[in-house]
């Protein structure tokens, strides 16, 4: 599905004073940085998960499911409405020790292999973080390509025992370190926003979530193994079979805001609020929930767009059993790169939606 | 909420003031943090200076200190300056496009930084931004180059709207940028960053100014000298001559400290000088690695240089 439609705004102006909007952006980027400089590769997801349960309000009884997965209902009576975030982000998996010690990695999940080469690196053991660097390629004669013959990591080992001594195994997993940093404006730069975005617009919806007007359960639903193969959702989606009335991936919205892009399609701008990610690579949301959404976002006043744009959503795990699947998303700017841009108001956006949402849907 | 406006300054760290006695590791980490993009020396030249007794500037940005007087008289000189690229164009979209900087600049220089975070370094001080890069998942089902990324298709996000919202920042053509300073220690005693042999071989010599002198022994932190060695030549031929120069560096060998003689030239000038190269592996990255332990023996030999020995 490519090339379908170009994105366009639907509402436009954020409501309510700049002084109460700086105090919304304060809490939302408390919560974001936390998230963001928690680590979680793909398998690996602990530390994200327990950063998530400790930012939840008082009231939430948050449940981890036998994949991993972190639960929390609210509400109660009829079929549930899911909301879906993933708690993991890309990285490597160590595959291999070599005889001088270094790592033989292969990937979890997609992304440009050359944007993690000669960069600084750390070993998650599932103890500690044993920091070590991606090589750099060894020849740089004859022709040159971007992308590396393969990815090294280097733990300042010279040999397989030391780099076992240092506690690293086959199966570990492999990121680059990362900082939440704020740039001009509203707008921050950080790796992992995918999906640490959507994560925070699930606690930021909960902690401002009134419970007294839900009519059904509401089950927030912080996810495993997306990007490796939307594995935990699969498995939450099994476990609620065909009772789910509808399911809301909350993930990002590849974003070709940018001047590298074509601009056949992806088109939403960033700080233009959130967006309606109708069509993918693996679900295409049912036109008439995509005019419901609308209306609810026009009813108060969250500025929301519409587009098409690649990837695929956990939402669509739950297909099986019939299940709508609307994914809503925020913009983003080079995705899946150590260096993700976003617009806070877009979070903000999101977070009003899915409590929107949860209230009125 | 702390917000992290500026990604790491140009020379004056927040963190404790900078010492010349500290030890070798942070203090080789301190100056790892720096950013001296040649011709842009200045500010880490004002740190280096405040941690010198007596340091002075010459007309080139040199921070130079004299030590000791009489005979012999000596040079030992380790510059400051690294490849960098400088703001060439500000776009109404508010991106920004890069020039690299003169001076040679290592194989990957370019793609090493893209969909990385850098520096602007404005006149209101400094600015994060990321170089951009396409988004994996918009590049599915659509034929793709393997060239490598160069600065040339370089657009650097601060974040701004506009032009106008640029300016705002203190960013202008020709403003420098850096790659974001991240020095990262890992293995028993690597210290990883760019340029890190260099900046811990600055380190050495700092902490080893404190030894007593022969004779008068000038040490001197210089200026672009992967720019036609501006800073050197312009102290040989200010405060020459000399007896003996000794130009820092770092670079791959076997030894943990190399040492060769050398004859270089700059407008019709000559010199002889001995490099002394500390060892580094990844040169020329972003992870160019320094062993510390390395770094201490040059230390050790350049106190004993300092104090009288070869």
């Amino acid at each position: 599905m490519r090339a379908v439609a170009a994105a366009f705004m639907i509402g436009v102006s954020f409501p309510g004073t700049l002084r109460a909007q700086d105090a919304r952006i304060g809490d939302a980027e408390t919560v974001l940085e936390q998230l963001v400089e928690s680590y979680g590769p793909s398998g690996m997801e602990g530390p994200v998960r327990e950063r998530v349960r400790r930012l939840l309000p008082g009231w939430a009884r948050a449940e981890t499911d036998t994949a991993g997965n972190l639960w929390v209902r609210a509400g109660s009576g009829g079929e549930p409405v899911v909301f879906v975030a993933h708690l993991d982000e890309i990285g490597f998996r160590v595959t291999g020790i070599a005889a001088d010690g270094s790592l033989e990695l292969a990937r979890l999940g997609g992304f440009f292999p050359s944007l993690f080469e000669a960069q600084p690196a750390l070993v998650h053991t599932g103890r500690v973080m044993v920091p070590a660097v991606f090589r750099p390629r060894a020849d740089t004669a004859g022709p040159a390509r971007r992308t590396p013959s393969a990815i090294v990591a280097d733990p300042g080992t010279s040999t397989r025992a030391e780099t076992e001594a240092l506690g690293i195994r086959v199966g570990h997993t492999v990121t680059m370190p990362k900082e939440y940093v704020r740039l001009s404006g509203t707008r921050a730069t950080g790796r992992s926003f995918d999906d640490r975005v959507g994560s925070a617009a699930l606690v930021l919806a909960l902690r401002q979530l009134d419970r007294g007007r839900l009519d059904h359960e509401v089950i927030f639903l912080w996810s495993v193994r997306e990007e490796t193969g939307l594995e935990g959702a699969a498995v939450a989606a099994r476990s609620l079979g065909l009772r789910t009335r509808r399911v809301h991936a909350v993930d990002t919205f590849v974003s070709a805001d940018s001047p590298l892009e074509l601009p056949a399609f992806g088109l939403a701008p960033i700080g233009a609020g959130a967006v309606v990610r109708a069509i993918d690579n693996s679900a295409v949301a049912p036109a008439a929930l995509v005019d419901s959404l609308v209306a609810i976002a026009e009813a108060r006043r969250i500025p929301l767009q519409l587009g098409a744009t690649n990837g695929g959503n956990d939402g669509s795990a739950f297909a099986p059993w019939g299940v709508p699947d609307v994914a809503i998303a925020w913009p983003l700017r080079y995705s899946h790169s150590p260096a993700e841009v976003i617009d806070l108001m877009d979070l903000l956006a999101l977070a009003d939606l899915v409590r929107a949402i949860a209230e009125d849907w | 909420m702390q917000r992290r406006i500026a990604a790491g300054l140009l020379c004056t760290l927040a963190a404790a003031p900078l010492s010349a006695q500290q030890p070798l590791g942070d203090l080789a980490g301190r100056l790892a943090a720096m950013s001296a993009p040649v011709g842009f020396e200045a500010m880490m030249a004002d740190s280096l200076a405040r941690m010198m007794r007596g340091a002075m500037r010459d007309r080139a940005g040199n921070v130079i200190v004299r030590l000791g007087s009489g005979s012999p008289k000596r040079l030992i000189a380790c510059p400051m300056d690294e490849p960098g690229w400088a703001v060439g164009g500000i776009r109404s979209d508010g991106y920004l496009t890069l020039r690299r900087l003169p001076g040679r600049t290592p194989p990957m220089f370019d793609q090493q930084v893209e969909g990385q975070r850098v520096t602007v370094w404005g006149a209101r001080g400094a600015v994060p931004a990321v170089v951009a890069v396409r988004s994996t998942h918009l590049t599915r089902g659509r034929t793709t180059e393997d060239t490598p990324f160069t600065s040339d298709n370089a657009f650097v996000d601060v974040g701004a709207r506009t032009e106008e919202e640029v300016r705002s920042l203190g960013i202008r053509v020709t403003s420098p940028v850096t790659a974001a300073k991240r020095p990262h220690r890992y293995g028993r005693s690597r210290l990883a960053a760019p340029v890190a042999g260099r900046r811990a071989a600055c380190a050495a010599l700092l902490r080893a100014s404190s030894q007593g002198p022969r004779g008068t022994v000038l040490i001197a932190f210089v200026v672009e000298q992967g720019l036609g060695m501006r800073g050197l030549f312009t102290a040989v031929n200010a405060l020459g001559p000399f007896d003996d120069v000794v130009m820092l560096e770092g670079d791959t060998g076997a030894e943990p400290v190399g040492m060769r003689r050398d004859t270089v030239t700059a407008g019709g000038a000559r010199l002889v000088l001995d490099r002394w190269r500390l060892r580094t592996r990844f040169g020329g990255t972003p992870v160019e690695t320094v062993d510390l332990g390395d770094a201490e023996e040059l230390e050790r030999r350049l106190a004993a240089w300092i104090g009288g020995g070869r």
